[in-house]
């Protein structure tokens, strides 16, 4: 079974890769190689989310996340903290290999959790420049990589990787293009596309290594159309700490 | 051409106040036609274009009657492979208590996916209609208004807007604002959209959806997606695609453009007798006219021509200021026919533009111009008959209709025997329409001969009260009967239409006072809606107890209304406890079937009682199985009983609570009927109850004769548009004396001229026309009322066969009828004023110049 699932460009720079030299890869070996450095049994982060809108107003807002279980079959829950008006709010992310994810959402106000109707894959994520899709883990055989050059990318060298998603496969994008550094196989740039369109550019920064993982700490997503943007920055990263499955379920939720 | 140009033009504009009078009769007609079925058209339109933007891109809806569904069948209708997206919906209709706004259509949505239904701003480009998603969802008092509903508010993101919920009056705050235009523009602008599960708790929904809104797979056709999911879902849903509920709405609509069809028809009766009357008399007094051009070799075609030329310059210019006053009518009833449609049947749009169709103005132009032209044929054909030598001689007068009256009688008789015998010989609709026509017909036939004796039979009554003037008031009358027959049909037909809306709204009122007293005769309501026929808000049947355990209460029932199709046709379906209800309603009416067997029946979920007119409406009778749909499959009951009532126009279903609960797994209740042990003090337990309930806000409690009042008032809301009707009517009639009197005075100028000279004085002149402008009133109130009296019948019987199959006992409306009297009496003596004062004014030389 050569079943690599891809975490979503999101959760990809949010860790990072061994600095191993592959010699002789095709695009699809760089591509599984990065994911496999940067696989952890458990994750742990305090984030803090800057939304730029169109109107270059800004908002702010802090959440905790965990996550258990490797990619494609993981089960991740993200807190809010701040602001006040969504304190608790809390997202549960169940992540299948061959399906989208299942997601449950818990507001205190309502007191109740509801399923996210997650039909149309292509919707913002609460106002912010990520897509649901762009938080689904995705299968890697369901994606053909093609090695398309060599650049540098702030100084280090890079290679670029288009993917396109196979036939059966369905995307909001036609095909996206990876900048994968060859020191340590970590991801700086996704470049997302609609055609000749490019819909979504993704930058991460701030690379430093925890737990043996290197982990970029800040993402910059800008939706090109809509002038606007989105930072996420990462703090107190901790990777396979022990943590209880129970901890993952929607009654989990209600703590 | 020439001739029109040459000779009419030169007569109009000798003649512009009486030219003006015929105009506006067809103004009147044409322009009531247009206006009261546009202000129709305008709130069926806004109706739709509600329905359109709210279903959006969704190609079918599933629904379970206003009961909704519970939310796991949103995950059956997701796993079904034929669906692409499917979103589930509340829909409620709140009272906005900003001051002047009315209704809120609140739509309760799941921003998450609900987008690939909807579009929430088509202009913008953008997609940022609300500043932060997450606190919307967050806070359940978030709320999307439209751009407009905010500029005319004055509020901003982070305003703060009042609205009543289940919880009472409470606070949202606006966190989006949508443009004016798609889904913005919905009811009138009055648009809110807030969280669906925010909408669940505020609307008291519990853990259901109202309905689910579906976008197919691509390629699949609608049939194929509407027959997956019915296998998907079984029997107890209805899939239909958003059109549906816009024809539901149009068919509700139907009673008022038959009643608007009615009242249009005789808006141009009227005005046909008023055109005919004014040619009638134009032709009198240009027979010299006449005579000298068929001298100078004009033929009888080209009379003919010249004057139903006349009839179709006037008709088309009436016909287009027709368009105008029915524009300036259509915008000034649309909003009120608007409001009577959501108060009666819970649904309704309101209608932001009116605009006349292409369709309606043609037809205006057309109904306009062939009324003005009907109305001149008679003249015209009589003009072309004029012999120019008599016409040329001095002092020699033409008879040119002798013998029309005995002919006229027997037509009126033959017609009048027709109408009795298909009236008596059954219910068939084609007999009953028949029978109307032939009434109206032998009516109308029948004016000039009873105008002209009742004119003989009062002239000794007015030679005693006023010796002179009333004597020349009755001998004006009875010599010109042709003028003065037209005149009193033109007031008998508007009286008579008076007449019988009065009628219905008495019978109405007395029926429907009777229904309730006899059948719907709890002492309290206690209501989740205020205007008892919303099913917005709800309580839970966890209620019952409580309100059972109070002080001086003896019973309490329970009512579940619910709005289904069975059939093919959308009724009501009313969950009742019938023990209770039996227990107190003995005394109602009962149509087929044995009170207490049906009542028994039905209690044990072995039967359905329906109303009457859902036994005309749908062609049911006793027996006959009633496939009743419910979310656990079809329902099949037998018809074990039928009663009158007056719940629903469409006709109800009457089941027992428990069979509702067994089948709909819906534990809430829209009314709870109170009854009260003797000598509790109603007003007293009212209060305890309201106090037993802080948590329930939103919860009215009724005391019969409230409901009673509010009940009436809706019946009296429906028939208030008729007051408009009746405003025109009236208006109509003043037109018509005042025609009447116009052409009266030109045709006596000699007489006036001769009186003068041999002494009357102008106050003599001036008394002689107001005596005959009230004469013409009193004989076109007499005949009027005995039309109505009649006409009443007629009506009656179309509110039973065609409008809602609803029984109403006949009421003559005794109080409107004395009312309407000295109305048009006086309306008549005003209408007289400027021709009685223009021939007390003339003089002797004016009149002997003019003959």
């Amino acid at each position: 079974m050569n079943r690599w699932s891809v975490t979503c460009a999101l959760a990809i720079l949010f860790t990072g890769l061994w600095p191993t030299q592959v010699q002789g890869e095709d695009a699809r070996q760089i591509v599984t190689e990065a994911l496999n450095r940067a696989r952890s049994k458990s994750e742990h982060y305090e984030g803090t989310l800057e939304v730029m809108n169109p109107k270059q107003k800004v908002s702010t807002k802090r959440w905790i996340y965990d996550r258990l279980g490797a990619y494609g079959d993981s089960k991740a829950v993200l807190r809010f903290e701040a602001p006040a008006e969504v304190k608790d709010v809390a997202l549960l992310m169940i992540n299948h290999p061959d399906r989208a994810s299942d997601q449950w959402m818990w507001i205190p106000a309502e007191e109740r959790d509801r399923r996210i109707a997650l039909q149309d894959r292509s919707t913002r994520f609460f106002g912010t420049d990520f897509s649901f899709e762009d938080l689904e883990e995705r299968d890697v055989d369901q994606y053909s990589y093609t090695l398309v050059g060599e650049d540098n990318l702030d100084g280090v060298a890079c290679w670029k990787i288009e993917s396109r998603p196979r036939k059966g496969k369905s995307s909001q994008y036609t095909s996206s293009f990876w900048w994968i550094r060859k020191d340590n196989y970590v991801i700086t740039r996704l470049d997302n596309y609609d055609k000749e369109k490019l819909v979504r550019r993704i930058n991460y920064k701030d690379i430093k290594l925890i737990g043996g993982i290197w982990t970029a700490l800040t993402a910059e997503v800008a939706e090109t159309q809509r002038n606007s943007r989105t930072l996420l920055k990462l703090d107190k990263v901790e990777y396979n700490l022990a943590m209880k499955d129970t901890a993952f379920s929607r009654e989990a939720l209600r703590r | 051409m020439i001739l029109l140009r040459l000779i009419s033009w030169q007569y109009i504009r000798k003649h512009r106040l009486r030219t003006l009078f015929t105009i506006a009769a067809v103004v009147l007609g044409a322009g009531t036609f247009v206006g009261m079925h546009s202000a129709g058209v305008a709130v069926l339109s806004a109706f739709n274009d509600t329905v359109d933007h709210i279903a959006g891109k969704a190609q079918l809806q599933i629904t379970a009657g206003d009961s909704g569904f519970p939310e796991e069948v949103l995950g059956r209708i997701q796993s079904v492979p034929e669906v692409a997206t499917a979103v589930p919906l509340i829909e409620a209709v709140v009272q906005s208590t900003k001051k002047g706004e009315g209704n809120l259509l609140v739509l309760g949505v799941d921003m998450t996916g609900d987008r690939s239904i909807r579009d929430y701003d088509l202009d913008s480009g953008e997609d940022d209609i609300v500043d932060d998603p997450l606190v919307f969802l967050a806070q359940p008092d978030s709320l999307i208004v439209s751009a407009d509903f905010a500029q005319r508010n004055r509020l901003s993101v982070d305003s703060k807007l009042p609205m009543d919920t289940m919880e009472g009056e409470k606070q949202f705050t606006v966190r989006g604002i949508m443009r004016s235009a798609g889904l913005g523009s919905v009811f009138g602008g009055n648009l809110g959209i807030m969280d669906l599960y925010a909408a669940q708790k505020v609307f008291g929904r519990g853990r259901r959806f109202d309905r689910v809104e579906v976008r197919l797979a691509p390629g699949l056709s609608i049939d194929q997606g509407r027959a997956a999911l019915r296998q998907a879902l079984g029997s107890g849903f209805q899939v239909d695609t958003p059109a549906t509920r816009g024809h539901q709405f149009e068919s509700l609509m139907q009673v008022y453009s038959v009643s608007v069809n009615i009242f249009s028809l005789f808006a141009l009766f009227t005005g046909l007798f008023i055109i005919y009357n004014a040619f009638n008399i134009a032709v009198t007094q240009r027979r010299t006219e006449i005579g000298i051009l068929r001298a100078l070799g004009a033929t009888r075609r080209q009379i003919l021509a010249l004057f139903l030329g006349e009839g179709v310059i006037l008709g088309l210019v009436g016909s287009a200021l027709g368009i105008l006053f029915g524009m300036f009518l259509a915008r000034a009833t649309s909003g009120y026919v608007s409001d009577v449609m959501q108060a009666l049947y819970g649904m309704g749009a309101r209608a932001q533009d009116v605009t006349l169709s292409r369709g309606f103005m043609v037809a205006a132009v057309i109904l306009g111009t062939a009324t003005s032209v009907i109305g001149a044929i008679l003249p015209a054909r009589n003009a072309s008959r004029v012999d120019p030598v008599k016409a040329l001689q001095r002092g020699q007068y033409q008879v040119l209709s002798a013998g029309e009256n005995r002919n006229r009688r027997i037509v009126a008789a033959i017609f009048a025997l027709s109408a009795i015998a298909c009236a008596a010989l059954g219910r068939s609709h084609g007999l009953f329409y028949v029978s109307y026509l032939s009434f109206i017909i032998a009516a109308l036939l029948l004016v000039p001969a009873l105008s002209l004796w009742m004119s003989r039979m009062l002239r000794p009554v007015l030679r005693k009260v006023r010796p002179v003037e009333g004597v020349l008031a009755a001998d004006s009358l009875i010599q010109a009967p042709r003028r003065t027959s037209a005149t009193v049909a033109a007031l008998m037909l508007s009286l008579g239409l008076i007449v019988s809306i009065g009628g219905i709204s008495r019978s109405s009122y007395n029926s429907i006072a009777q229904w309730i007293d006899t059948a719907f005769n709890p002492d309290l309501f206690v209501s989740a809606s205020q205007n008892l026929v919303e099913h917005s808000f709800r309580f839970p049947d966890s209620m019952t107890r409580a309100l059972s355990s109070l002080d001086g209460v003896a019973d309490v029932g329970r009512m579940r209304g619910n709005k289904i199709s069975v059939k093919g046709a959308s009724v009501v379906l009313y969950a009742l406890d019938i023990e209770k209800v039996a227990a107190h309603t003995r005394e109602r009416s009962i149509v087929a079937g044995d009170f207490d067997r049906m009542n028994r029946l039905t209690a044990e979920g072995k039967g359905a009682i329906i109303s009457e007119n859902y036994e005309l409406l749908q062609h049911a009778a006793m027996g006959d199985i009633l496939p009743i749909p419910s979310p656990s499959g079809f329902v099949n009951l037998p018809v074990v009983g039928i009663v009158r009532d007056y719940t629903n126009q469409s006709g109800t279903i009457f089941i027992d609570y428990s069979v509702y609960q067994r089948y709909w797994e819906d534990p809430t209740v829209d009314i709870f009927e109170v009854y009260a042990k003797p000598g509790t003090p109603l007003e007293d337990l009212k209060t305890r109850i309201q106090a037993q309930f802080p948590e329930q806000h939103r919860m009215f409690v009724y005391l019969n004769r409230e409901v009673k009042n509010r009940v009436l008032s809706n019946s009296n809301q429906f028939l208030g548009l008729t007051y408009i009707q009746i405003f025109i009517a009236v208006l109509v009639a003043v037109l018509g004396v005042a025609n009447n009197l116009s052409i009266s005075i030109t045709d006596r100028r000699r007489e006036f001229g001769i009186l003068r000279a041999i002494g009357a004085l102008g106050l003599q002149i001036r008394g002689s026309i107001w005596c005959e402008a009230l004469t013409i009133a009193f004989l076109g109130v007499a005949l009027g009322m005995a039309f109505g009296a009649l006409d009443l019948f007629y009506e009656l019987g179309l509110v039973r066969n065609d409008y809602a199959g609803l029984t109403l006992d006949y009421q003559f409306p005794f109080g409107m009828a004395l009312t309407v009297i000295p109305v048009i009496l006086v309306a008549a003596w005003l209408a007289s004023i400027a021709s009685s004062e223009s021939a007390a004014r003339s003089s002797l030389r004016e009149a002997l110049e003019y003959e």
